[in-house]
């Protein structure tokens, strides 16, 4: 799929090539095919080494080259997917069948390296890393796009916050950057600055649970079609992503959606349609009456036992978790274009349902990727998406005191009690907990509507050119405009809400985020005999707006849900930002004959953000491979590529808006409007966060790169972490952000890839990474402090100088370490591992698995905290010790009252992707319905299919406070993650 | 096509020069106005708005010191069956004391010490900023300063009782050198040095009316000589804790202390609902939850029949609120009936204290006729009669801290909490109920200790 692309640049090269007059002495004629199926391959390319000359192959995979003169020449055959071969030619020799070897190891893909220009990967210096589209998407079907990247990347670890519908992912990109905030990578989608944040949703304040880092809020990467994307490339850490200065600390994430090829318009169809259900349950603890005679206090021992004595059970996982859940996925897209103009439109319809009743994810999206030849030296794309995102995603996870949360609710109801509306539909008070959960779950509606509108461009100009050089000027930019409409209902019949003065809650939210960016750059790139330089130089100005503004309204007048019919109106919260960010880029390559690579490159950047707006900070960067099996020494036959690299680099994270900010908030008491000094003193001398990564490695091919191995090391170092400096409480402010800490992460990713069997009718392609990181909180700064979570008693952060801030600590205290608590475990996997096998059967099968593992790693699990409180977790009246103590009252470690009972392994392996497919053989098509019909796939999936863990709850990924750096493991009665089933039915016009 | 690119390319150009890409705009705070803004010559509404920030400050102590002191003193539970540390770690269970980031407090004592020094500070901007301002006339700077230390002196108290005899910094202006912790005894002569310049200060005032908007929470002492009698109320309970019997008694005559007046006249916070917060110690009568104060069982256990704070301050429910957790369940059958509704205002300190302070210096003097005389009108207010019991000394405190319990209960305060704690009798209150422990004090926040040591290398 990365075809297109590549596809569109060479057209427009030889396009350029074919403004010279040329005398035909002699006429080389050949088809191209592949060597495994036999097929013919349109639009390969044939470029006569060392000269400005070339053709691309025809509809059928012929083409014809004219020779201005009588020497031999040799030839660059290349198609995108295939690895690229050197034919010779010559007047006794001019028809040549030539058969390409699938590049099953992505040898040959274009990777960007600079804002302004792309590299093949062979010549690549970096690690990056590199996800198709049939790799994203080919498999199954995956409702979000980063949901569609776990495994496919070494050191990219996507982790899930839930199961809700609507994604909640976050990815970590070579550990951890920042100290502070989600420290996600930035997203560039066609080149425009794409919003990723995790908007409010309102829920943790209408439950109670908190900040809105508890609204288990989608991030919005989910509003993107995944089948839109081409190519998503992941530019891991600084030494890739410096040319990106500001925001590139976290990694960079770069999208390229689809684009037309000139020929024929092309109508391709497809259907999914799916079934989810829960991925695990852990079920309820049986009732006797033995047990509740152990459980319940004497006073409440009569009524318990009369209300079991009823008979009734009810499995409260089954009942709210496994609800039938249908998945449905309609795609058109139409796409063709001539000479002049290329255009690529689809259109997407994705409703899903939940496990959970009333919960659901819906998209619509539509896109127009336009590509024009202004003229031969002026092109212009345009690239434009609306998209609508509906998203349901029920009551789950932390509530306080409100009872809005099945989990966090169930874990206190016995089986034995109903909770089940009577036949009049009046739902029963719980006695076990502040809320009836199946009422929340039939009438509460958690909404989030998203509507969105991306628009890139770029145009690019050839300003000179002759035979060696060529200069160009690119001007590119786009808009990302995000509306998003939440709403939280409670009506007022629900028990909690009848406990209130005023019943009935409703939140109702508007944010609004408008990003603008725009680049302008000069591109000249000149040969000088083997050695191709490229000089880059140009201008970028980012702009981001957000606001938002949520309106409660509690005491509702029945089943209303418009603000005004509530008797407590109040302004929520109404919240503006504003930043703008310029740099300046430089960037310096030069490959000599595909043998020694170098780059070198500056960033400057300076940002509204930091506490000197116009300061520029730099970032440079510098790397060199080696493709040392190109060297003419070389004579290992078995080794094709052997290429060590070295690459540096230096980027930045952002300051938080209003770190510099000494401000005066607004309050209201008794009539009055009252301005109060903030619990914060700006730091108007703030910088951004740094980092710095040294990365090395190998990477080399085997057996004419059937097999490749790649190696990396890195060691990314980061200065100037921002985390917030507490002062003395005493003094009346409690913090300002400081810049005092540093982290280290290291790590190593591996990947061995190749074709184990290639035959015509089976090949068997296999992919194993490994990747693992460990970082290091190498200077704090500020005295050693315990954060995040719910506090020591629970499970907490140790943040100390020579440890990981992913460090568990908690009770009971331990004087004499740092923190002054107990280590019990750390969030940091051992390692993270996938492997990934495809299988073509008789050319028309294809059967794909992608496992993923990921070692080691603790969560703090509090869903098995609340359920032992409730007395349901299943087992917890058994008594392994034989003591008359319960083994829910009883968790280890002894003496069964610390924090290390709720810290848990969360090692896991899952079988990601399933999927079978079936192609029908085109020839047998084109009898059955005339060519009206190019092709026809089915095929069947699944998406997690199994999960194998010793981890006690619904998944081993989940994450309460959804996307933050640190804390991004805890467990309180989570949305359980979906089992997804699929049929699949594509049809090309 | 070299026309094209020309009409791409210079307005392209001549657009870049005219506004340069690379020139940000300065980003003001566009969500509230800065510090600085008030620091110098400010209006005379900046005060205002500052005036009514500490009145808002002032209220910050009301949540937490309501669900744990009062939890502490048993005066209260707070249940909570969301997070069973309101139980097992308010309660002392299982032996659990406090430490310097204790569950409810966290690294910085939140409520108990962060709160009330946020309003000091708040107190010290507003003093600054109409100090410094042209558009107040002295007289007006006067008012606001009194009115500020008057807070202040009410705030420090809090800190100061929380950490009791691990003692408090007073000295605390400049955010980055706060002074040393002094010593419980003199930080409360600190106090009284703070409520005494309020005094003058508002004595320099004038008589008139206050010259800025309070609300409705002063609504009966917006004068400037009403504001020097709840200034000295606070000093009568200061000095109390100062153990000057006489000092109170010197107090009370400057305050607004009314012997046959309505007990609960004085001071509130106010609580009007959105944009304003509710009353947050309001529980609907009868309310399912399962997170409520509920009312400790021994203050039905030791009630005096026919005490009519019982029947007006508790409310018997239908179904007692039970919580159930790892540790001891607990069981109870009444809530708070003090509050009409979730926008009745909470008294922080009323004439039935003053009287009762009044009984106490006096029973400490040995002015036994004055102190039965005064504990008479707090005993006939609630219908129990008049006091016949021993008239030692011991007799009488041990008397008046017992209408103390049912007078002051539950206030924003942790009266009994503090009350035993003054006279030695920590060991009395009842923990027979939950299998807890009684809290003498908590030590620093982590955050005190942390700073020490940041600023010490």
């Amino acid at each position: 799929m990365k075809r297109k692309r590549l596809l569109f640049l060479s057209i427009c090269t030889l396009l350029f090539f074919s403004n010279y007059k040329l005398q035909a002495q002699y006429k080389i004629t050949g088809s191209i095919t592949d060597e495994r199926t036999s097929e013919t391959l349109m639009f390969a390319n044939i470029i006569i080494q060392n000269a400005s000359k070339g053709t691309v192959t025809d509809l059928d995979g012929k083409f014809t080259l004219d020779i201005d003169d009588n020497s031999e020449v040799t030839l660059v055959v290349s198609s995108i997917g295939y690895l690229s071969q050197l034919v010779k030619a010559g007047p006794s020799n001019n028809v040549l069948n030539i058969k390409l070897r699938e590049d099953a190891t992505n040898l040959e893909e274009v990777v960007i390296t600079g804002l302004a220009s792309s590299v093949k990967r062979s010549n690549l210096a970096n690690a990056v890393g590199s996800v198709s589209a049939k790799e994203l998407v080919g498999t199954t079907t995956i409702q979000t796009t980063d949901g569609a990247l776990y495994g496919k990347v070494a050191g990219v670890t996507v982790r899930s916050n839930g199961g809700a519908p609507g994604g909640g992912l976050s990815i970590q990109l070579r550990g951890i950057s920042s100290l502070a905030g989600a420290s996600q990578p930035l997203i560039i989608l066609d080149g425009v600055y794409a919003s990723n944040a995790t908007q409010r949703t309102g829920r943790a304040t209408v439950s109670g649970a908190g900040g809105s880092n508890q609204d288990d809020g989608s991030n919005r990467l989910a509003d993107l079609n995944p089948a839109d994307i081409e190519n998503i490339e992941i530019l891991k850490g600084p030494s890739a992503a410096a040319i990106y200065g500001t925001r590139a600390n976290a990694g960079v994430i770069i999208i390229t959606t689809k684009r037309g090829a000139e020929g024929k318009t092309k109508i391709s169809f497809s259907q999914d349609i799916g079934d989810a259900s829960p991925l695990r349950l852990l079920g309820t603890d049986v009732w006797s009456e033995a047990k509740i005679n152990t459980f319940f206090p004497v006073a409440r021992r009569p009524i318990e036992l009369e209300r079991f004595r009823k008979g009734v059970t009810i499995n409260y996982e089954d009942y709210f978790y496994d609800n039938p859940a249908i998945l449905s996925n309609s795609r058109l897209t139409v796409s063709g274009g001539d000479e002049k103009t290329k255009f690529y439109i689809s259109g997407n319809v994705t409703a899903e349902d939940g496990t959970v009743k009333n919960t659901g994810f819906e998209r619509y999206s539509v896109r127009a990727n336009v590509d024009h030849k202004i003229s031969k030296r002026v092109r212009f794309s345009f690239s434009t998406n609306y998209l609508k995102t509906e998203t349901d995603r029920g009551f789950t996870g932390n509530q306080n005191n409100a009872g809005a949360s099945i989990g966090y609710n169930i874990a206190y109801v016995p089986s034995y009690f109903d909770l089940r509306p009577n036949a009049q539909g009046i739902y029963p008070v719980n006695p076990y907990f502040s809320e009836n959960p199946i009422a929340v779950t039939d009438h509460g509606i958690n909404n989030s509507t998203v509507n969105r509108f991306i628009q890139a461009f770029n145009l690019t100009a050839d300003l000179f050119q002759n035979n060696t050089s060529n200069l160009k000027a690119t001007f590119s930019g786009g808009l990302d405009y995000l509306q998003n409409s939440t709403m939280v209902y409670l009506p007022e019949f629900l028990q909690f809400q009848r406990a209130q003065a005023n019943p009935g809650d409703l939140l109702i939210g508007r944010q609004e985020s408008f990003n603008t960016n725009i680049q302008a750059a000069l591109v000249y790139t000149k040969t000088v005999g083997k050695l191709n330089l490229s000089s880059q130089g140009g201008m970028v100005r980012l702009d981001f707006k957000n606001s938002s503004l949520f309106n409660r309204g509690r005491g509702l007048v029945p089943g209303q849900k418009n603000l005004r019919q509530s008797n407590i109106q109040e302004i929520n919260q109404n919240f503006n930002s504003k930043i703008s960010e310029a740099g300046i880029f430089l960037q310096q390559e030069a490959n000599f004959d595909d043998k020694i690579i170098g780059t070198v490159g500056i960033r400057w950047d300076k940002s509204t953000l930091n506490g000197d707006p116009n300061k520029l900070y730099a970032f440079p960067r510098a790397s060199l491979a080696l493709n040392i099996a190109n060297f003419d020494f070389w004579n290992v036959g078995a080794i094709t590529q052997l290429k060590p690299r070295i690459a540096y680099g230096a980027t930045s994270g952002p300051v938080a808006f209003g770190s510099t900010f000494t401000s005066l908030g607004g309050t209201n008491i008794g009539g009055l409007l009252g301005s109060v000094v903030s619990s914060q003193i700006g730091n108007t001398g703030i910088l951004p966060e740094t980092a710095s990564e040294l990365e090395f490695g190998v990477d080399a091919g085997f057996f004419n790169n059937r097999l490749a191995i790649e190696a990396t090391y890195y060691i990314k170092s980061t200065q100037n972490n921002i985390q917030n400096l507490n002062l003395a409480p005493s003094v009346g402010v409690s913090t300002t952000p400081s810049n005092e800490a540093e982290l280290e992460n290291k790590g190593i990713e591996l990947g061995v890839s190749g074709t184990i069997i290639d035959l015509p009718k089976f090949r068997w392609f296999s992919r194993v990474l490994y990747w693992q990181n460990r970082v290091l909180l190498t200077r704090l700064g500020i005295p050693t402090y315990i954060a995040g979570a719910f506090g020591a008693g629970l499970g907490t952060f140790l943040y100390a100088e020579g440890y990981a801030p992913t460090t568990i600590v908690g009770s009971p205290a331990v004087a004499g370490n740092p923190g002054g608590f107990t280590f019990w475990g750390n969030n940091q996997p051992d390692f993270n591992a996938s492997f990934f096998n495809s299988f073509n059967i008789l050319k028309n099968l294809e059967l794909s698995v992608l496992v993923d593992w990921k070692q080691g790693g603790d969560n703090i699990n509090l869903s098995a905290f609340l359920a032992d409180g409730g007395g349901t977790t299943k087992g917890w009246f058994e008594d392994s010790n034989g003591d008359g103590i319960p083994n829910g009252r009883q968790r280890d470690p002894a003496p069964h009252n610390n924090a290390g009972r709720w810290v848990m392994d969360a090692s896991f392996v899952k079988i990601r992707e399933v999927g079978l497919y079936y192609t029908f053989p085109k020839a047998s098509l084109e009898k059955m319905f005339n060519g009206k019909i190019k092709g026809i796939k089915l095929g069947a999936s699944a998406n997690n299919l199994f999960l194998f863990t010793d981890y006690f709850g619904y998944d081993p990924e989940t994450s309460t406070f959804g996307a933050q750096s640190i804390a991004n493991n805890v467990d309180i009665a989570p949305y359980p993650t979906p089992r997804r089933i699929f049929f699949h039915l594509n049809f090309d016009f | 096509m070299k026309n094209i690119l020309k009409a791409i390319l210079i307005p392209a150009v001549l657009g870049f020069t005219a506004c340069n890409p690379l020139q940000l705009d300065e980003v003001l705070d566009p969500n509230n106005p800065s510090l600085a803004s008030v620091e110098t010559n400010a209006t005379k509404e900046q005060v205002q708005f500052l005036l009514t920030g500490l009145e808002a400050s002032h209220r910050s102590y009301v949540v937490n010191i309501s669900q744990s002191w009062n939890t502490f003193g048993r005066e209260t539970w707070y249940l909570n069956a969301s997070d069973p540390r309101f139980q097992t770690d308010w309660l002392g269970q299982a032996g659990r004391v406090p430490d310097r980031s204790y569950f409810g407090f966290g690294s910085t004592g939140g409520g108990s010490w962060a709160a009330p020094y946020q309003a000091i500070k708040q107190a010290d901007v507003l003093i600054s900023s109409s100090n410094g301002s042209t558009l107040l006339v002295d007289a007006e700077k006067k008012a606001v300063s009194g009115f500020a230390k008057m807070i202040q002196g009410y705030q420090f108290m809090i800190p100061a009782n929380f950490v009791y005899e691990n003692g408090i910094r007073i000295d605390v202006k400049d955010p980055l050198k706060p002074g040393k912790f002094v010593k419980y005894e003199e930080a409360l002569n600190h106090i009284k040095s703070i409520l005494d310049q309020a005094d003058q200060d508002l004595a320099a005032a004038g008589s008139g009316a206050f010259p800025l908007k309070l609300t409705p929470g002063f609504a009966a002492f917006n004068t400037i000589p009403n504001l020097r009698k709840v200034n000295k109320a606070i000093l009568a309970r200061l000095n109390a804790y100062r153990k000057d019997w006489q000092g109170i008694l010197t107090a009370l005559d400057g305050s607004f202390m009314d012997m046959s007046g309505n007990l609960n006249a004085g001071p509130a916070h106010p609580y009007s609902g959105p944009p304003d917060a509710f009353n947050p110690l309001f529980y609907l009568p009868n309310a399912a939850v399962n997170t409520i104060i509920v009312v400790h069982p021994s203050m039905i256990d030791d009630a005096t029949a026919g005490d009519s704070r019982v029947s007006r301050k508790f409310f018997k429910r239908n179904n007692p609120v039970v919580v159930t957790t790892d540790a001891t369940p607990l069981s109870a059958q009444y809530q708070d009936a003090r509050w009409a509704t979730n926008t009745t205002p909470i008294p922080f300190i009323r004439n039935e204290e003053l009287i009762l302070l009044k009984a106490e210096a006096h029973a400490n003097l040995g002015q036994t006729t004055e102190a039965v005389n005064a504990i008479n009108v707090i005993r006939n207010a609630a219908a129990i009669g008049n006091y016949t019991g021993a008239t030692t000394k011991d007799a009488l405190i041990n008397e008046i801290l017992y209408q103390r319990r049912y007078s002051l209960w539950a206030e924003p305060w942790g009266h009994r909490w503090i009350d035993a704690r003054r006279y030695n009798k920590l060991n009395e209150i009842p923990t027979s109920y939950d299998k807890g422990t009684i809290f003498k004090q908590f030590p620093h926040p982590q955050s005190e200790i942390n700073w020490d040591i940041y600023v010490g290398g």
